[in-house]
């Protein structure tokens, strides 16, 4: 599900200096935060908590005004709550909450949403610049955030339901897709990511 | 809605790439040989999916099988699914560790029923690939082989497909053995051996020879994904011109464009912490 080294390679590739680092200091410190996901929402928020690490995101993020990309559980860990594996608070960056897909809204559909899928952009977004309003990225998920109502929504994509593919707030980004997955579409999306 | 898949399985053996005909191998070169002479960068643009797997006949080296597979994988921006002799959890993490999204597991589907079970809690069902071998039998009807298509198992092919979905899966590769390496096309009566309630998607594999068979399979609803493991049938430029040739058909392919790559490497980034 999370694959630090697709998205280390991603980010070489694009000609990127990258350091995987779990160290509060390093992360504060850091010019530009990428925040992958590995695991349910409440494991992996109880070990960013356990390794203070959520104090240094954000202290980095709202502090220092870093620039940050949530990617997948990433994305998902910047929301208010979740519902996986436990009800658990998010990291509170993105003001809506993470559940799992429910059945009455997706019809037909298979759980998880898994392969490549049409991603509606907004016009203007950082992320998608260079980018058609409709293409394709890839996903692998069960749970999802809705877009409804949210402020900062950049892109969405959907799935029986209309769901958040994409987040822009100020130095705040997110994908629910994985852009190291997702070929040049992908590619583009990081270098824009890391041009901002 | 969710697009279909073209995949590209490479078959690995003890430091050489393989072609496979009805399962008899034939070296054809090592890692290098595949970037210089296949232009394997270029190629994984041309995929939505690669899958590699270890198909050696004897002792396994996973150390250098997954060394390979870090190097293979760098400039690769697609989802990367590796097997080939898995028998433990251990084994499977190494792969994920080295570039991998997926495992591939195929004997201990029927042998080691635990083990899919512990990946699938590991990892998640989404992260286990059964690949399963078939075979057309004279007297009529389809067995499985396993151990690199060595052993039969008794029983219909029906019987253990029915199982093996069952199972905590998340996708099936379905591989024929008679139509392996041939060309002659995919084998699509394999297809009535699912169960009607199929919920898992289904990658067919065995016999692609041009860009025809690859339409014929992805035209059948019952396939979400097609494979070719053929190192020379779509050499040079042929999967780009294959995947050009089925768009231009109408299949609903994953679309990018290749033109935005000197784009994207053309500008210097500052540093990031992952």
């Amino acid at each position: 599900m999370g694959n630090i080294w697709s998205v280390v390679n991603a980010l070489r590739y694009l000609g990127s200096l990258v350091h995987v680092s779990g160290d509060p200091k390093e992360v504060a410190a850091a010019d530009a935060l990428l925040l992958p996901g590995v695991g349910s929402f409440r494991k992996a928020m109880l070990s960013l908590e356990m390794s203070g690490l959520d104090q240094a995101i954000l202290e980095a993020v709202q502090g220092k005004g870093r620039k940050i990309l949530g990617i997948c559980l990433g994305m998902q860990l910047l929301g208010t709550r979740g519902s996986e594996d436990g009800d658990t608070r998010g990291l509170g960056l993105v003001a809506n909450p993470v559940d799992r897909f429910a059945i009455g809204e997706i019809g037909a559909n298979k759980i998880p949403h898994i392969g490549f899928d049409v991603v509606h952009s907004k016009p203007g977004s950082v992320l998608f610049s260079g980018l058609s309003e409709t293409a394709d990225f890839y996903f692998v998920h069960s749970y999802r955030m809705l877009s409804r109502g949210l402020i900062g929504t950049a892109a969405t994509c959907t799935y029986g339901v209309e769901f958040l593919a994409a987040y822009e707030q100020g130095n705040i980004f997110a994908t629910q897709f994985h852009p190291e997955k997702s070929q040049t579409n992908g590619l583009m999306l990081l270098r824009n990511f890391l041009a901002e | 809605m969710l697009k279909k898949r073209l995949i590209f399985t490479l078959l690995y053996n003890q430091g050489s790439f393989m072609l496979s005909r009805n399962f008899r191998l034939q070296k054809v070169g090592n890692l290098k040989w595949l970037q210089t002479n296949y232009d394997f960068s270029h190629i994984s643009f041309s995929i939505d999916e690669l899958i590699v797997l270890d198909i050696a006949r004897g002792e396994r080296d996973t150390q250098a099988f997954c060394e390979m597979l870090k190097a293979l994988t760098e400039g690769c921006f697609v989802p990367i699914a590796a097997g080939g002799g898995i028998r433990t959890v251990e084994h499977a993490r190494s792969l994920l560790r080295s570039g991998a999204d997926k495992v591939v597991v195929n004997t201990a589907l029927y042998d080691n029923r635990e083990l899919t079970a512990d990946l699938a809690s590991e990892f998640g069902q989404q992260c286990v690939v059964a690949s399963m071998d078939v075979k057309h039998q004279r007297e009529g009807g389809y067995q499985v082989m396993v151990d690199n298509g060595a052993r039969r198992l008794s029983g219909t092919a029906e019987h253990w497909i029915e199982q093996v979905v069952n199972d905590s899966v998340g996708e099936l590769y379905l591989n024929s053995i008679d139509r392996d390496g041939t060309g002659q096309g995919y084998d699509l009566r394999m297809l009535d051996l699912l169960p009607t309630s199929m919920s898992k998607p289904v990658i067919l594999a065995g016999g692609v020879g041009n860009s025809t068979h690859l339409a014929e399979g992805l035209a059948d609803a019952r396939i979400d994904a097609v494979a070719t493991a053929h190192l020379f049938n779509f050499v040079g430029d042929g999967l780009r011109q294959a995947r050009n040739a089925l768009i231009g058909g109408g299949v609903e392919l994953p679309q990018w464009d290749l033109r935005q790559l000197d784009d994207i490497l053309g500008k210097q980034q500052a540093g990031v912490t992952a």
